[in-house]
């Protein structure tokens, strides 16, 4: 008897609440489209240029000290567009989005930005699966978008390369992608050849979009030296904690070089076995925790002899003239007592200093920021755009190529691609200092040989 | 060798259930603040060793604040417990990045120093070594404490019944805030080993808990001895995962035996052997 009373007045209540949700949802939609409406009349307006702020929408992993970097360097780029008059005449905003490194999380921002800002420039985006989960929402929105962080050559092949039309407003201007990563790690692989006579290689990779060509391409581009074999490779889970039975793997097959690609915090503890094993084979290939500027700190000094490659290679050699100045400039802003690391802007930092100059140049030539009715003006002339940045020369790929859109790799006279500087970690006293190793006209040390091989 | 390690995460979470009754959800919160306690000791200069025993002693008197202070108030209620603890473990994890920040850190080792076993093919280090031979004296210790001394045998017995117990002459609070401490000092000394040869980070105590989990419910819950075995059967199933599969299967056996023992046998292989309600 209780339980049917209950129930009478669950029913009940349930009924009222339906008739009450209707009246709300009823609202709701009338309020949505009230909404969408007053948004496409913003967004032609803003597009049109109709307001005098530039506003950028920075996308990024702020949690971080990758993404915090970048958001910095973002807001160095739009101080020094500020301090020069704008942006054709327009004051410029900066508008940062934690993206959380989530395919989930970044549609929501970055629809927020581009749908409710009104934004005029899209720059970031660190993991290759967020760049690529937000890609067809920007395709189709045509704002502007330059790729600073995720270095996936399938962006660009899978949507340029299928139809150019649709993709045409996003652009990537740095780092070079990772099939041309690979090209520059396999002149690196000889270059270490030459250097110590090391012969066998190992490929160690995490499980994810942005090692796909160091896994696919980079062992048959190491053994074209004929010196040189890949005697092991494997793929790492993200969540692997134990990385003893891979450098075992390795050691076994008498690799001279483990050349490790690795994104996820594991890689502290990677560092640590190696180092405190002495597994018998330097340390080599992309580490990203490890291009982090506190990673001696964070690693107790094991990191000593382990290098990266890191486009900007960390803040320590003047790749170009404007390396120094932009280093100074984030160094003075936020290194010292108090601030949070990064103490220097790190790859991505470079290429979001970067990509936001870049594009400021690109709309003086195009005249226009207006990308509703002037998008083709403003695609042609970031293509035809060649800038210098701190991280080096900025001048991308056009339509007809292999990477439509993309950075071009730089090369010197011999053909090695040159805008794909090496890192390594030295001593200094007690404490470590980043070195730039390679390509040979950036090197501020010679590379060295763990001492204990 | 790391398999004593999770033993001890084991042990120390199937006590306060056994005892209590209660699921401390915290006790991986427990793992990070004695590696936190010995990173920061270290960075200060203090000696490894000395930092070490710092941090099993600061776990300890955290877990009994945990006990002392929350839980001994709620503990009738399993929910509100459970809840309690998760929502414990979350704020610590919170204070830790207010602290030291997200980015995962490596611990100085206590000792230094490897060894190479050419005939296996593999590296030691000597902190392993010590991480198994420490692991080992603790579980000594307290399987010494628990059999053989009537302090001890009051926590078995109320792990027993705790109706039995109480008749008996045994004072029930000092047993619970014994076994939060000695749970507590071996979350501590896990904590420091784990920290070491795994990652010191926010989110380290996550997959130890879980484990924890996987262990208890394989050994028993409440079974000291189902635990140590269970942590060694885990131990080598990871290990023989890695062999027979490859590295990025480490934890798929374990997780099949784990479903195995949840249907065969619900209770775990030494699942309330010494209960007697």
């Amino acid at each position: 008897m209780a339980n049917e009373d209950n129930n009478t007045l669950e029913s009940d209540r349930t009924g009222n609440d339906a008739v009450g949700r209707r009246t709300f949802l009823g609202a709701a939609s009338a309020g949505a489209l009230t909404t969408t409406l007053a948004g496409c009349m913003g967004g032609v307006g803003s597009g049109g240029g109709g307001d005098d702020v530039f506003k950028i929408g920075h996308l990024g992993p702020t949690e971080l000290q990758m993404g915090r970097g970048a958001e910095r360097s973002a807001e160095l780029a739009v101080a020094e567009l500020k301090d020069n008059g704008g942006v054709q005449g327009q004051d410029v905003e900066l508008l940062s989005e934690d993206t959380g490194g989530s395919p989930s999380e970044a549609e929501r921002v970055t629809q927020n930005l581009v749908g409710s800002d009104n934004v005029d420039l899209l720059v970031g985006t660190f993991v290759s699966e967020v760049t690529q989960g937000i890609i067809d929402y920007v395709a189709e929105r045509d704002v502007p978008f330059i790729i600073t962080g995720s270095a996936d050559p399938a962006t660009i092949t899978e949507n340029h390369g299928q139809d150019y039309e649709q993709y045409k407003n996003i652009v990537r201007t740095g780092p070079i992608n990772s099939d041309l990563q690979a090209e520059g790690m396999a002149g690196y692989a000889s270059h270490l050849n030459d250097l110590h006579g090391f012969e066998n290689f190992s490929i160690l990779a995490d499980d994810a979009a942005w090692t796909g060509s160091f896994r696919d391409i980079l062992p048959d581009l190491i053994e074209e030296d004929s010196d040189l074999s890949v005697v092991h490779e494997d793929r790492m889970a993200l969540d692997t904690d134990n990385f003893n039975p891979f450098l075992d793997d390795a050691a076994d097959a008498d690799a001279d070089v483990v050349m490790r690609f690795i994104a996820h915090g594991g890689a502290a503890t990677f560092t640590s076995t190696w180092a405190q094993n002495e597994y018998p084979f330097a340390l080599e290939g992309i580490s990203v925790p490890g291009m982090s500027p506190e990673f001696w700190g964070a690693t107790n000094g094991t990191c000593l002899y382990e290098t990266t490659s890191q486009s900007g290679a960390g803040g320590v050699s003047e790749l170009t003239d404007k390396t120094m100045p932009f280093v100074e400039a984030y160094e003075e802003e936020f290194t010292g007592d108090g601030q949070d690391p990064p103490s220097k802007p790190m790859y991505m930092g470079f290429n979001s200093y970067d990509g936001i100059l870049f594009y400021a140049k690109a709309a003086e030539e195009a005249g226009t920021t207006d990308y509703n009715s002037d998008l083709d003006a403003i695609v042609d002339a970031m293509l035809n755009t060649e800038f210098t940045g701190a991280a080096g020369e900025i001048s991308l790929y056009g339509e007809d190529s292999d990477y439509p859109n993309d950075l071009k790799e730089s090369r010197n006279e011999d053909g090695i691609i040159s805008n794909f500087p090496v890192t390594q970690w030295h001593e200094d006293g007690d404490g470590g200092v980043v070195e730039c190793v390679y390509p040979e006209q950036d090197a501020t040390a010679e590379h060295v040989v763990p001492e204990w091989i | 060798m790391i398999s004593a390690v999770y033993a001890l995460i084991a042990i120390g979470f199937t006590m306060i259930f056994g005892v209590g009754g209660v699921l401390n959800l915290a006790h991986g919160a427990l793992i990070m603040i004695g590696a936190f306690t010995y990173l920061a000791a270290t960075s200060a200069a203090i000696p490894p060793f000395a930092g070490f025993l710092l941090a099993v002693v600061v776990t300890a008197a955290a877990s009994y604040a945990l006990y002392a202070g929350l839980v001994k108030y709620i503990e009738d209620n399993i929910v509100i417990t459970f809840l309690a603890t998760v929502v414990v473990a979350l704020l610590l994890t919170e204070l830790v990045i207010i602290q030291f920040g997200s980015a995962p850190s490596q611990l100085l080792p206590v000792i230094s120093g490897t060894i190479y076993l050419e005939a296996v093919g593999t590296r030691i280090r000597y902190v392993q070594l010590l991480a198994f031979v420490v692991s080992w004296i603790a579980i000594g210790a307290l399987w010494y404490y628990v059999t053989k001394t009537d302090e001890g045998r009051s926590i078995l017995a109320t792990s027993m019944s705790t109706r039995g117990a109480e008749l008996t002459g045994v004072d029930l609070q000092k047993v619970k805030s014994r076994t939060w401490l000695i749970a507590g000092a071996f979350a501590g000394i896990a904590g420091v080993f784990i920290g070491t040869l795994q990652s010191t980070s926010p989110q380290m105590w996550l997959s130890p808990l879980a484990l924890a989990f996987i262990i208890v419910v394989i050994g028993g819950i409440g079974s000291i001895k189902g635990s140590v075995i269970a942590a060694y059967l885990i131990g080598y199933l990871e290990t023989a995962s890695v062999e027979i599969l490859g590295p990025s299967f480490q934890g798929v056996l374990s997780l099949v035996v784990l479903v195995a023992i949840l249907l065969l046998k619900p209770n775990g292989l030494f699942g309330r052997e010494l209960v007697h309600e």
